[in-house]
């Protein structure tokens, strides 16, 4: 009994170390998933997060990048807002935004309304569709450069070859911003291939259902197609907009640097200029925290004036 | 619904128009950067020039260090792939092992980030790697991948290693393994073709990046392609094809990628299809 009761003891004495030697490598097994992971959060602090900060502190500062920043409250602003150029720039990109994004998405979705079946050779023209969206943005630049040069660009001699007028396009005010605006409509891919899943994801009875009551093609697409992918759309839209602060700057920067006149001004391109030209990175800072202020107001007027996400079931 | 010949024939029309009006551009890109230096502009839409001017395409690399460019374009790719390899599996890998609560606080956190324009950071990171010291290195450059380049490419690892029952994790991590080996050895191997995917996203990531070698890069040895373009472009204004020869060198390796990822790549979940840009 005595001996029995020991063994007893003995195992359990074996159990609670095992039992505990395994928490311990538990907890050190976490340790090892935290340091797996710390590099993603370590990076994002450093090169996102910790940029954001400094963005909204350099804004309320002087600074130059070669002597400390100096605290000077709201001058910055009243400085910027005194200046007609950066004025210019705000209604240049609202007026870019307010096409591009908008045009990108039509054209996205007519694609993946024409492209979304199972049909001979559907892989193939996605793909080609998906062309233009993937050429280094240095490059989609000078190509559309070449394409709008008046004298030498395939696009003008097209023009002559149908018999219409030939235009200057980037050299002209009235046509340099349109011309941009024209470009950026062929970078469409993943909005497209958003929409041809989110098409694909629609359960093939509506359409049945629909057409059983006689329902036209203009009335599917009316009725069902377009309010059920409303959710998509509109997040589309949304990133169309916040993306255009990025996508605009290699086009201004290595076709236009703003001209004719100020005519394709826009904020990235300014701000760049600001901050890399002139050295003047407070200006700079208060311009980025401007036209993010401005975005986000505009994202939330589209937000409100689509009506929120519309349907969002059965998707 | 069976469709009739003639509708077929409609969208095969419509579809054919379409395609062609992405893909002429690049077409004529192609003919026009063979075009003989020298020649006055066209008068009429050339198709094809006359002679062909293959010697275009040695021109340029005498005219800028095309060549280093090159060089310099995929060193900064690869470490760039390859880190991002890295960092985003090991957090992916890492996300589907925490506590459920914690696995949503993260998703959120990767999912707001990837709403982040990178204009917004751009000026204020010069400033950082102004501090660490960082400017004309390619560190600058590829510095992004010690955080998975983008939130997506840690998701989309998350999203790969949550498909494998979690049990092979689990009882591997009874055996003894470690977080690094298990990663090695079984979750690495079962996440391929995102590995893949991720890879080859990355590397044209990287090799079409423009503002950052614009922003940190100094010293001309150390330029990418991407700026190396814009040199070029200052240095030979109106010579269209030696342009167009260059934008060829820089565009033909990233359709070749995206011609693999087509082709290759077959888990057709849509997310492997949206995330360039």
């Amino acid at each position: 009994m005595q001996q029995n009761e020991g063994l007893l003891d003995s195992v359990i004495l074996r159990k609670k170390i095992l039992a505990f030697w395994h928490n311990r490598h538990v907890s050190s097994y976490q340790l090892e998933l935290g340091l797996l992971l710390t590099p993603f959060l370590l990076g994002t602090a450093v090169l996102l997060l910790l940029p954001m900060l400094l963005t909204i502190f350099l804004a309320f500062t002087s600074y130059n990048a070669f002597t400390p920043p100096q605290w000077n409250g709201l001058q910055n602003f009243i400085t910027i807002f005194q200046r007609d150029v950066f004025w210019i720039a705000v209604r240049n990109s609202l007026v870019y935004v307010s096409f591009s994004a908008p045009l990108q998405l039509l054209g996205a979705l007519l694609l993946a309304l024409l492209l979304y079946h199972q049909r001979y050779g559907v892989r193939e023209y996605r793909i080609a569709a998906f062309l233009p969206s993937v050429i280094p943005e240095v490059a989609y630049a000078l190509i559309w450069l070449w394409i709008f040069n008046p004298l030498y660009g395939p696009l003008n001699k097209l023009l002559g070859w149908v018999g219409l007028p030939e235009q200057a396009w980037l050299v002209n005010t009235a046509t340099a911003l349109p011309s941009l605006i024209f470009m950026s409509c062929f970078r469409l891919g993943e909005g497209m291939f958003v929409l041809i899943a989110a098409l694909q994801g629609i359960p093939p009875a509506y359409f049945q259902a629909a057409a059983l009551d006689g329902g036209s093609r203009w009335q599917i697409l009316r009725h069902i197609i377009l309010p059920l992918l409303t959710p998509w759309l509109l997040l589309l839209l949304l990133r169309d907009i916040l993306l255009s602060t990025q996508s605009s700057f290699a086009p201004v920067y290595m076709m236009t640097e703003g001209g004719p006149g100020y005519a394709t001004m826009l904020l990235p391109y300014l701000i760049y200029d600001e901050a890399f030209s002139h050295f003047r990175l407070g200006h700079a800072a208060s311009m980025l925290l401007v036209m993010f202020v401005v975005m986000g107001i505009l994202l939330w007027l589209v937000y409100r004036l689509l009506g929120g996400w519309g349907y969002t079931d059965e998707i | 619904m069976k469709s009739s010949f003639l509708e077929s024939l409609l969208w095969q029309v419509a579809a054919i128009t379409i395609t062609l009006l992405f893909v002429t551009p690049l077409l004529w890109v192609v003919t026009n950067s063979l075009r003989p230096v020298g020649l006055p502009p066209p008068r009429t839409l050339e198709w094809l020039p006359q002679p062909l001017a293959w010697s275009n395409y040695s021109t340029i690399f005498h005219l800028i260090p095309l060549g280093r460019q090159i060089g310099n374009s995929i060193l900064v790719s690869t470490v760039g792939a390859l880190l991002t390899l890295l960092t985003a599996s090991w957090a992916g890998f890492a996300m589907v092992q925490l506590p459920k609560r914690w696995q949503g606080w993260l998703v959120g956190l990767a999912i707001i980030l990837l709403m982040v324009p990178s204009a917004a950071v751009w000026l204020p990171r010069y400033v950082i790697f102004t501090l660490l010291g960082l400017i004309d290195t390619y560190t600058a450059l590829f510095a992004p991948a010690f955080m998975g380049t983008k939130s997506l490419y840690v998701l989309m690892f998350y999203w790969t290693f949550r498909r494998v029952p979690q049990e092979l994790f689990e009882s591997a991590r009874l055996e003894g393994a470690s977080a690094l080996l298990i990663w090695r050895r079984i979750a690495l191997p079962m996440a391929h073709p995102t590995a893949l995917a991720v890879l080859l996203l990355t590397f044209t990531h990287y090799w079409s990046d423009f503002v950052d070698p614009l922003l940190f890069i100094k010293s001309e040895e150390r330029y990418t392609l991407a700026v190396g373009l814009r040199m070029l472009q200052q240095m030979a204004v109106t010579n269209w094809s030696l342009l167009l020869a260059a934008v060829m060198v820089m565009t033909a390796p990233v359709i070749l990628v995206y011609l693999i990822m087509q082709y290759f790549i077959r888990n057709e979940s849509p997310l492997t299809r949206l995330l360039r840009g």
